[in-house]
C-alpha cells in the first residue's frame, strides 16, 4: 500500500482548517481509534514479513508527522481571532470599569513639591490656621506698627485676644516655624504645606484663600550655600534641570540674609515673554537664613544654631507649570477644568 | 518708586547702559521692574523694600549704584553757606508737645517769593517720576523729596498766625480741609501741626488746603522735620490716606539728611522764585549715638559658607558708607553710616557682605540629611483616603473655608459654636465653615448649570467650631453625589442607570472604613432626609440628602444631591489602624448546600431584620445568611418590596444531603413568613 497519497492528503486537507471543530473532526479521520493511521498500523500483520519493518517505520512517520500537524495547526487556532466574538460584540462600546476620579491640580503640585523635599528628609507637618498674632508676626520679627506688616493683611477672629495677641487667620505658612522650634529641638527640617487667608479683593491674579508650602531647616553649620543647593535641587526636580536659577537679595522680616529665586522663564526660555513680563525671569519663592530674633524668640541658641527658610505659593507654581491664567479657576471647581488633571 | 538714568547721573559717574545698571541693582536687592525710555531719558521702576527707606530718593539710589559699580560719588554743592538775612525777626517759635512725636522740627522762612510756573527742566523732571506740577515753590518741595529722600512742606505763611508752630495731637472736635480738598475729621491719635488757633497740616502726611502756597502767595514758611514712624502710619490709616511724605515718614529718615534737603530747597527757591531768606528755626536735636557693631571673620563662614578676604570686607562696607575699624586680628568694629537705621546687629551686616559680593558667587551645598519626625504618619493616612476615594471614581474639589452663615441653613443650626471673621470683605467671608456640605454642593450647582449630567465630588479640609471661645480646626472628609451616571455593561445587560443616593454614600464609606480597618459601623436614619454613620459606638459622619428649599437656594431644579461628611481627624483617625494579620484559611472540607428565598415583604421590613430573624433559631446546619438581590424593577405591590436572601447549609463532619437541609431549611421559612407576614414568590 502506498503511503505517500495519504500523506498528502493529510497535508492539503488540514492546510484550510480555520476551526478547532473541523481541526478534531480531522483529527478523528486520520488518528481516531478506527482512523486511517490506525488502519495502516492493523494492516501490518497481514504484510510479508520482510516488508512489515519499512511499512512500518513509513506509518510510524506518517502518524508522527500528522500528531505535528495537528498540534501545530492547534496552536495557530487558539492565538488566532475567535470568528464567533467578532460579531456578537460590538467592541466600539465604551468599556466597562469604575471611572477614576481626578485629584485637584493644587493637591498634585503640594504632592510634588513635598515629595521632592522628602526625598531629601524633611518631614511634613501641618499646621493650624486660625493662629495668634505672636505666631504670624511677633514671633517672626515683624513688630506691629511696622509697614512690612501691610504685605501681610489679615483676616482676625471675632474673639478676645489671647496672651499671644489677637487671633488671626494665619496669612502665610511660616506660623509653622514658631510653632514647631517651640515644641522640637534641633536638627530640624520641616516642610508645611496649607491654606493661607489675606482680605484681597478676588481677581484673575488674587484670592482671599490660598495655598504656602513653607519649609524649613536648623541645625549647626547650616549656611547660605546649603539654601542655594537644596533650592536648587528642588527648582530643577519640578521645572526640569535645564533651567536657570538666580538669587535676588530681598527682605523678609524672618530671614536675613533673604533671598528672592527666580527661575528662567519656561515659557519662552528667558527670552522674554508675556508670563513672565518680557524679563526671562519668573519668581517662584522668597527664601533666607533664619534671623537670630526668630531663634531667639523660639528658645534657640542663635550662637549655636543656623538655619534657613523659604515659602512658595502653590497656586502661582501650578499656573506657571499648567499654563493656568485665572486663579479663581482652582476654587470654581468646575469638572472642565478638574478633569484635565 | 521711580528714579531716572540721567538724575541719578548727577550724582555718580555712571558708565555702562541702563539695561546693565537694572541688571546690577536688581542683583543688588534693589529689583527693577521696568525701564521705560522717554525724552531722551530712561526712567526706573524699583521696588523698594520696606527695611531699605534710604533707598527712597535718587540720592540713596545713587549711593548704591557706586557701591555696586565700583565708583565714587560726585561732590553736591553745599548750601551750608546759605545763612538768613535776619536773625529771628519776630521771635518765631516751636513748640513740640510730645518729643516722642517729633524727633527734629526746623523752619525756613523766605519772603516777597514770586510764586509762578516751574522751569521747564523742573517740570519735566517730575513728569517723569510721575508728579504733575503745580507751581514752582511746590515742585520744588517735591523735587527734594525725591531727590534726598526728605518730605518738605511750604506754608503760606500769611494764611497763618505767624508767630508760632506747635506740634500736637488734634483734638477730638477738630477738623481739617486737607490740600485734596477733603474735609478731614481730626482725632487725638492724630499728630497735626497748628498755629495759635487751629490745625494747619497733619504731620508728615498732608498739608492744609488753607495755608498751601499759590499765586498768591507771598511769604513762605518751609518745614523739615522727622515725625514718628508710628504716629504717622496711625493717623494716615485713620484718615485712610497716604502720600509720597508719609511713606517715608512710617519707613524712616536719615536724620542728618533734614538740614541738606531744607537749604538745597531754599537755594532752589531763591533761584526759580527769588525772595530773600529771612530766617531759619530747629528744635533741639536729641543726640543719637552711632550703632557699631562687632563682626568676626568666623562668622561670614558660618551663616555664607565662604570666606571672603578682610580686604574685600572692608572695601565693600566702606563703599557702603560704613566705618570699618580692625579691632583684632578676626575681628573688626562697624559704625553704621545715620541713614542706615536697619542696620543693628552682626546678620545685618553679613548680608551687605553677600548682596554685595553677590549671592551668585555663593556655591551651592547640600545639607546633610535629617532623620524624619513620626507625625508624618497622619498625612499618609491622608493621602491614602484621597487615593481611595479618587479610585471610587470622586473628583476632588477644594472650596473655599470661609462661607456666609446664610448659606449654613440646613446644614448647622449651631450658631454659637460658628467662628466668625472680625473684617471680611464680603458676606462670603463672615464665617469659617463648621461643615463642608455647603461649599460642596455650591460646587454641585455651579457644575450643574454647566451642563454636568452628574457630579461626584469630595474634598478633605478643615472645618472649624468653638466652644468656650476655644477654637477648634479638624480635617473632615466631604462627599456630594448629584445625578445619574450611566453604566454599560455589555449588550445584553444594556446599561445600567446609576441614581446617585444614600447606598452610594453608604457603599463609599464602607469601602473607606474597610480601609482603614474599622469594622464596627452602623447606619441609622435620623428623619428622612438624613442618615447618621455610627463606627465603635461613636457618631462619626452624616449623609444628607438636601431638602428642597437649599436645592431651590442653591437654583437646582429637577434633580437630588446627597452629602457626606465624615469626622476624619476627630473620629475616624483615632479608630484607624492599617495593621494586617495573616489568618489560616479555612477549606469547608465538605461540600454545603445553598438555598436561595425571595421574599414579598412590606416596605418598613428591612434586611437586616430579615438576617437577624433568620439567624436567630441558631441552627447548626446554617452557616450563612446573605443578601443575593432586591427586585425593585419587578412589578411589586405598592408598600411592598421583594427580596432573596441565600441560606448556607454545611457541616463539619460530613457531606450534607437534600433531606437533612430540607426540614431546617422550611423551619427558617416558617419563621420568616410568620414573623414578617412575608410571602415566598
Amino acid at each position: 500500500m502506498d503511503i505517500e497519497p495519504i500523506r498528502q492528503t493529510l497535508d492539503s486537507e488540514i492546510q484550510p482548517v480555520k476551526t478547532l471543530q473541523e481541526l478534531e473532526a480531522l483529527r478523528v479521520k486520520y488518528l481516531g481509534r478506527k482512523g486511517t493511521i490506525a488502519q495502516l498500523t492493523g494492516s501490518i500483520p497481514a504484510l510479508a514479513p520482510q516488508d512489515r519493518g519499512p511499512f512500518g517505520r513509513q506509518v510510524n512517520d506518517l502518524k508522527n508527522r500528522a500528531l505535528s500537524l495537528f498540534e501545530e495547526k492547534q496552536k495557530q487556532i487558539s492565538a488566532g481571532p475567535q470568528e464567533e466574538s467578532r460579531w456578537s460584540l460590538d467592541i466600539s462600546l465604551p468599556g466597562i470599569a469604575q471611572e477614576l476620579g481626578h485629584k485637584h491640580p493644587l493637591t498634585q503640585v503640594i504632592e510634588e513639591i513635598c515629595g521632592m523635599f522628602k526625598r531629601m528628609g524633611f518631614s511634613i507637618v501641618d499646621g493650624n490656621e486660625v493662629e495668634t498674632e505672636y505666631s504670624n508676626f511677633t514671633g517672626l520679627n515683624i513688630p506691629l506698627e511696622h509697614p512690612s506688616r501691610e504685605a501681610f493683611d489679615t483676616f482676625y477672629i471675632s474673639l478676645p485676644p489671647t496672651k499671644e495677641g489677637k487671633l488671626l487667620l494665619r496669612s502665610q505658612t511660616s506660623t509653622v516655624q514658631i510653632r514647631a522650634m517651640k515644641s522640637q529641638k534641633p536638627p530640624l527640617a520641616v516642610v508645611a504645606p496649607g491654606r493661607v487667608y489675606r482680605p484681597d479683593a478676588v481677581d484673575a491674579s488674587h484670592s482671599f484663600m490660598f495655598h504656602q508650602i513653607e519649609g524649613f531647616i536648623v541645625d549647626e553649620n547650616i549656611t547660605f550655600s546649603d539654601l542655594k543647593g537644596t533650592l536648587e535641587f528642588f527648582a530643577k526636580g519640578i521645572f526640569g534641570q535645564d533651567i536657570k536659577m538666580r538669587f535676588r537679595p530681598h527682605f523678609f522680616p524672618f530671614t536675613e540674609p533673604s533671598a528672592e529665586v527666580d527661575i528662567s522663564c519656561i515659557i519662552c526660555r528667558g527670552k522674554g515673554c508675556s508670563v513672565c513680563g518680557r524679563k526671562g525671569w519668573l519668581e517662584i519663592l522668597g527664601s533666607g537664613m533664619i534671623h537670630p530674633n526668630v531663634f531667639k524668640n523660639v528658645g534657640y541658641d542663635a550662637g549655636k544654631y543656623t538655619g534657613f527658610a523659604f515659602g512658595m505659593g502653590v497656586e502661582r507654581i501650578a499656573m506657571l507649570k499648567y499654563g493656568i491664567n485665572d486663579i479663581r479657576l482652582f476654587f470654581e471647581n468646575d469638572l472642565r477644568f478638574l478633569k484635565q488633571f | 518708586m521711580k528714579v531716572t538714568y540721567n538724575w541719578l547721573k548727577e550724582f555718580v559717574e555712571i558708565k555702562i547702559s541702563p539695561a546693565s545698571l537694572a541688571e546690577k541693582l536688581t542683583m543688588a536687592g534693589l529689583e527693577v521692574k521696568s525701564i521705560e525710555e522717554k525724552d531722551g531719558d530712561f526712567i526706573f521702576e524699583i521696588e523698594i523694600t520696606s527695611n531699605r527707606p534710604d533707598w527712597l530718593s535718587v540720592f540713596g539710589v545713587a549711593r548704591e549704584v557706586a557701591a555696586v559699580t565700583g565708583r565714587k560719588l560726585k561732590k553736591q554743592k553745599s548750601h551750608k553757606a546759605l545763612k538768613p538775612a535776619i536773625k529771628n525777626p519776630q521771635q518765631f517759635s516751636i513748640v513740640i508737645e510730645d518729643k516722642k512725636d517729633c524727633f527734629v522740627y526746623t523752619t525756613k522762612i523766605i519772603r516777597d517769593v514770586k510764586v509762578g510756573q516751574s522751569p521747564n527742566w523742573l517740570k519735566k523732571r517730575l513728569e517723569l517720576v510721575g508728579l504733575r506740577s503745580v507751581n514752582n515753590v511746590v515742585d520744588i518741595t517735591n523735587y527734594v523729596l525725591f531727590e534726598l529722600g526728605e518730605p518738605l512742606h511750604a506754608f503760606d505763611m500769611d494764611r497763618m498766625n505767624p508767630h508760632s508752630i506747635i506740634v500736637r495731637r488734634a483734638k477730638n472736635n477738630e477738623s481739617l480741609v486737607s490740600i485734596d480738598g477733603e474735609a478731614r475729621r481730626l482725632s487725638s491719635d492724630i499728630l497735626v501741626i497748628a498755629d495759635k488757633e487751629k490745625p494747619v497740616a497733619v504731620a508728615g502726611v498732608m498739608g492744609g488746603k488753607d495755608t498751601e502756597v499759590t499765586q498768591n502767595t507771598k511769604n513762605v514758611l518751609l518745614e523739615a522735620a522727622i515725625f514718628d514712624p508710628v504716629v504717622v502710619r496711625r493717623g494716615r490709616q485713620r484718615l485712610g490716606m497716604t502720600s509720597e511724605a508719609s511713606y517715608r515718614f512710617e519707613r524712616g529718615i536719615d536724620p542728618l539728611i533734614v538740614e541738606i534737603a531744607s537749604l538745597r530747597t531754599v537755594a532752589l527757591i531763591k533761584e526759580s522764585a527769588g525772595g530773600e531768606f529771612v530766617s531759619a528755626e530747629t528744635s533741639p536735636v536729641p543726640k543719637r549715638a552711632q550703632t557699631r557693631i562687632n563682626l568676626k571673620e568666623n562668622s561670614i563662614k558660618r551663616h555664607l559658607g565662604i570666606q571672603v578676604p578682610q580686604s574685600e570686607v572692608k572695601r565693600i562696607l566702606t563703599s557702603l558708607g560704613f566705618e570699618v575699624k580692625s579691632k583684632t586680628k578676626d575681628s573688626g568694629l562697624v559704625g553704621a553710616p545715620s541713614w542706615r537705621q536697619d542696620v543693628k546687629a552682626e546678620i545685618d551686616l553679613l548680608e551687605e557682605i553677600a548682596r554685595i559680593y553677590g549671592y551668585d558667587k555663593i556655591p551651592t551645598t547640600l545639607p546633610s540629611v535629617f532623620l524624619r519626625s513620626q507625625k508624618e504618619q497622619e498625612k499618609d493616612y491622608f493621602a491614602i483616603i484621597r487615593e481611595t476615594l479618587l479610585g471610587l471614581g470622586l473628583t476632588e474639589a477644594i472650596t473655599y473655608s470661609l462661607i456666609d452663615r446664610k448659606e449654613l441653613e440646613g446644614f448647622w443650626d449651631n450658631r454659637g459654636g460658628l467662628v466668625e471673621i472680625a473684617n471680611p470683605l464680603s458676606r462670603e467671608q463672615e464665617s469659617l465653615r463648621p461643615t463642608l456640605m455647603p461649599g460642596l454642593c455650591r460646587a454641585v450647582a455651579y457644575n450643574l448649570r454647566q451642563q454636568q449630567p452628574y457630579v461626584h465630588i469630595f474634598e478633605i479640609a478643615k472645618t472649624y467650631s468653638k466652644s468656650e471661645n476655644k477654637i477648634q480646626e479638624k480635617y473632615s472628609i466631604g462627599i456630594a453625589l448629584c445625578g445619574t451616571k450611566t453604566r454599560w455593561f455589555g449588550p445584553e445587560a444594556g446599561h445600567v442607570q446609576d441614581e446617585a443616593g444614600f447606598l452610594h454614600l453608604k457603599g463609599m464609606s464602607d469601602v473607606l472604613f474597610q480601609l482603614l480597618g474599622i469594622d464596627n459601623r452602623r447606619y441609622c436614619f435620623a428623619g428622612a432626609d438624613e442618615v447618621q454613620v455610627y463606627a465603635s459606638g461613636q457618631k462619626v459622619g452624616l449623609f444628607k440628602r438636601l431638602s428642597r428649599g437649599v436645592l431651590d437656594r442653591l437654583d437646582i431644579k429637577r434633580k437630588e444631591v446627597f452629602a457626606a461628611e465624615i469626622y476624619l481627624e476627630d473620629k475616624l483617625l483615632p479608630l484607624a489602624h492599617m495593621k494586617k494579620r495573616f489568618n489560616p484559611l479555612l477549606v469547608p472540607r465538605y461540600p454545603g448546600i445553598a438555598r436561595d428565598l425571595t421574599l414579598q415583604l412590606r416596605q418598613e421590613v428591612s434586611l437586616e431584620d430579615i438576617l437577624t430573624a433568620a439567624a436567630a433559631p441558631n441552627e447548626a446546619l446554617l452557616t450563612a445568611v446573605d443578601f443575593k438581590d432586591d427586585y425593585r424593577r419587578d412589578k411589586v405591590p405598592a408598600g411592598f418590596k421583594r427580596i432573596t436572601i441565600a441560606c448556607q447549609y454545611c457541616s463539619p463532619e460530613r457531606t450534607l444531603t437534600e433531606e437533612e437541609v430540607a426540614p431546617v431549611h422550611e423551619r427558617i421559612v416558617k419563621i420568616l413568613l410568620e414573623r414578617f407576614q412575608a410571602e415566598i414568590c
